[in-house]
């Protein structure tokens, strides 16, 4: 590995610190929005109010990043292709469990997630132990999870009286001086990122996985069990699927068998924020801040898009914005890499 | 060890050439309509679009690379050859040389991005994924379109499209599958793509122009998957705005299920098109025998990991990983 440079101090520091350069770009992208409101270019206001109800749709897609954040760094071609496949049947039961079987909703949530965290296991044995690569052990568990999820309850989604009722959990918290903001973020996306934040920067299992991402041979030399770590990233993603898929029932008011698998996906939205978020695809290197700020970057720009064009015209755009992030976050990563060896 | 005359096939393809055969034993045992021309005519035609596109991704793969953005791509040609066939009444020829174009094009894009922008071929097409899509939809700029003429009969499952009762789609795909197969087996330049997906570095001390082959995959890929569009468009008059979603993962499926190696320099053609042959007859025999259709992915993914995990028992035996 090159020597990091140590030339060029402002340019060195807004590309290395991830956070800097998207809370810089998150303000181009308020900045331009308001302007574009002023110019009577929107359709609906571009607000505090609308910005906070925004964050709904922000708090199942910050989930999956973190899980696609922890099996990235994890190293080795790490990536969960499934995590959408995993919030459908997670959801599902969970469905079943809320509104067939009539368990109270705390005792189904957890048990949501164990299911998560069970399927994520599968990854994870299947990669670590028996050394599938990532992408194809993903790719045939996301088709079977699907599979099973479509045909657990005959296609159709469930929706009975208790689910339902479920959508209490989305309603807006009033804080002084502040809009609406959706409870599940405080209920559901911070007790996340913060447990995800201290597994990976205060505790020693944080540093096993950095350092088996960063080098499996010399994390072998350093007496650390690989595969059990990689595992254990596999299944910390599960569980994290399993919790976006309580989120996503709650705001469907319904358990939906195709939940995280329609159109193209909640694994693409996931993976492009980890990437833009500072997360190396080669593994070892990604933060739990960068993937935050860059949630809320796409998040963000994803409402003013809506905005900007009329009917069904934003949500295509968003689809061209997330390409072209993605691709130059991914740019970005190279350069910086190549240049500082580093991102942080 | 191994006898010269096994040499012209591997022992993953012997292997899906024997399950393929107990699968249609028993599907004939058990259905009647199993060995009707019909239903194995209409095997061959849905599978023909998935082989089309794998002859392509077998060479991305082998090179160490994936392409998931094929089902964007295929909907860009789509909408396109339509929209001309439709509006502008384009015979069939210049139909199918600018849905050539238009896919090599986009396959351009992937490749030049991966090969010279240096990029992780998973984020490129990820990208180009989503970037295809919005060209695709901006295009259609409406919900979708019909009432195409038959202009693209050729490629079509019905009597135009067939020879002796066999879809040219699937004769096609056999043909190209062929001259591939005998390209990255004889031709030194073929032979490139598996020293890349080996190892891209020695390739390249070795004299391999690695980027240029790297591009020409996806670029074949891209050509390939306007083939495909042509196909689909010739099964009926109607292009709706969410075609192709899916198609990556299908392609994907059979390539890998054909035994080519995800993290590169292994696999062949052949393979790819009995994975996709499998894949269709699952399809097939899940309708036939009147199960829940969701059941085919399930199926595929547990292809999908025996397929691979008898090749990594293989590859530890070998002593190779």
């Amino acid at each position: 590995m090159k020597l990091p440079k140590r030339d060029t101090g402002a340019l060195e520091y807004v590309l290395t610190e991830r956070v800097v350069l998207l809370v810089a770009l998150l303000a181009v992208v308020l900045v331009w929005f308001k302007v574009l409101e002023g110019g009577q270019y929107l359709v609906a206001p571009f607000d505090a109010g609308y910005l906070a109800s925004a964050l709904e749709s922000m708090v199942p897609l910050c989930l999956l990043a973190l899980a696609e954040l922890l099996v990235i760094v994890s190293g080795r071609g790490g990536i969960d292709l499934s995590v959408g496949s995993v919030v459908s049947l997670a959801g599902m039961a969970f469905g079943f469990m809320v509104g067939l079987w009539g368990w109270p909703l705390l005792p189904a949530a957890v048990g949501a997630v164990l299911v998560g965290g069970v399927l994520g296991a599968v990854n994870g044995f299947l990669t670590a132990y028996l050394r599938f690569p990532p992408l194809i052990a993903t790719l045939a568990t996301y088709y079977a999870y699907s599979s099973i999820a479509m045909v657990s309850n005959d296609k159709a989604p469930i929706s009975t009286k208790p689910v339902q009722d479920l959508s209490a959990l989305t309603d807006g918290v009033k804080l002084p001086l502040l809009p609406a903001i959706p409870l599940q973020v405080f209920t559901f996306l911070m007790p996340c990122l913060v447990i995800v934040w201290l597994v990976l920067t205060r505790s020693t299992y944080g540093r096993k996985l950095y350092a088996v991402g960063t080098n499996d041979v010399a994390a072998t030399f350093a007496t650390l069990s690989v595969p059990r770590v990689r595992l254990s990233a596999y299944v910390g993603s599960g569980l994290l699927a399993g919790v976006a898929a309580v989120v996503t029932v709650a705001q469907f008011a319904s358990a939906r068998p195709d939940a995280g698998t329609v159109g193209n996906g909640m694994a693409l939205p996931a993976i492009t924020i980890a990437v833009l978020g500072g997360v190396a695809i080669q593994g070892g290197i990604g933060t739990v801040g960068g993937v935050f700020v860059a949630a809320l970057l796409v998040t963000w720009l994803n409402a003013g898009l809506l905005l900007a064009f009329e009917d069904s015209k934003g949500s295509q755009y968003q689809l061209l914005a997330l390409g072209v992030v993605l691709i130059l976050s991914a740019l970005l990563n190279t350069l910086t890499l190549r240049r500082y060896g580093r991102i942080t | 060890m191994r006898r010269p005359a096994a040499r012209a096939i591997e022992g993953q393809e012997l292997a899906l050439v024997g399950v393929l055969a107990v699968l249609w034993l028993v599907l004939g045992l058990t259905t009647d309509t199993f060995f009707t021309a019909g239903n194995l005519g209409a095997i061959l035609f849905n599978v023909a679009p998935i082989a089309l596109i794998g002859i392509g991704m077998t060479a991305v793969i082998v090179t160490a690379g994936i392409d998931v953005s094929v089902g964007s791509a295929v909907a860009v040609v789509m909408v396109i050859v339509a929209k001309l066939i439709h509006d502008g009444g384009t015979p069939m020829p210049v139909a199918v040389l600018v849905a050539l174009g238009v896919g090599a094009l986009l396959g351009l894009v992937n490749g030049g991005l991966v090969a010279y922008g240096r990029i992780h071929p998973i984020i490129v097409t990820f990208a180009t994924l989503n970037i295809f899509r919005f060209v695709a939809l901006q295009i259609f700029d409406g919900r979708q379109v019909t009432g195409i003429p038959d202009t693209l009969g050729f490629f079509g499952g019905g009597g135009e499209g067939r020879l002796l009762g066999v879809p040219n789609a699937w004769l096609l795909a056999v043909v190209l599958a062929a001259i591939m197969w005998f390209y990255m087996r004889a031709w030194p330049t073929g032979r490139h793509l598996y020293a890349i997906g080996g190892d891209a570095q020695a390739a390249r001390l070795a004299g391999v122009r690695v980027r240029r082959r790297q591009l020409f995959a996806y670029v074949l890929t891209g050509a390939l998957v306007g083939l495909a569009g042509c196909v689909f468009i010739g099964t009926g008059g109607l292009v709706i705005q969410n075609a192709g979603e899916g198609l990556e993962l299908q392609v994907i499926a059979a390539v890998v299920i054909g035994g080519t190696s995800i993290v590169g320099g292994r696999g062949t053609v052949l393979g790819t098109m009995l994975g996709a042959l499998l894949v269709g007859t699952v399809t097939s025999a899940v309708t036939l025998l009147g199960w829940p259709s969701e059941l085919t992915t399930l199926f595929v993914g547990v292809f999908i990991l025996v397929a691979v995990g008898v090749d990594l028992l293989r590859a530890r035996r070998r002593g190779t990983l």
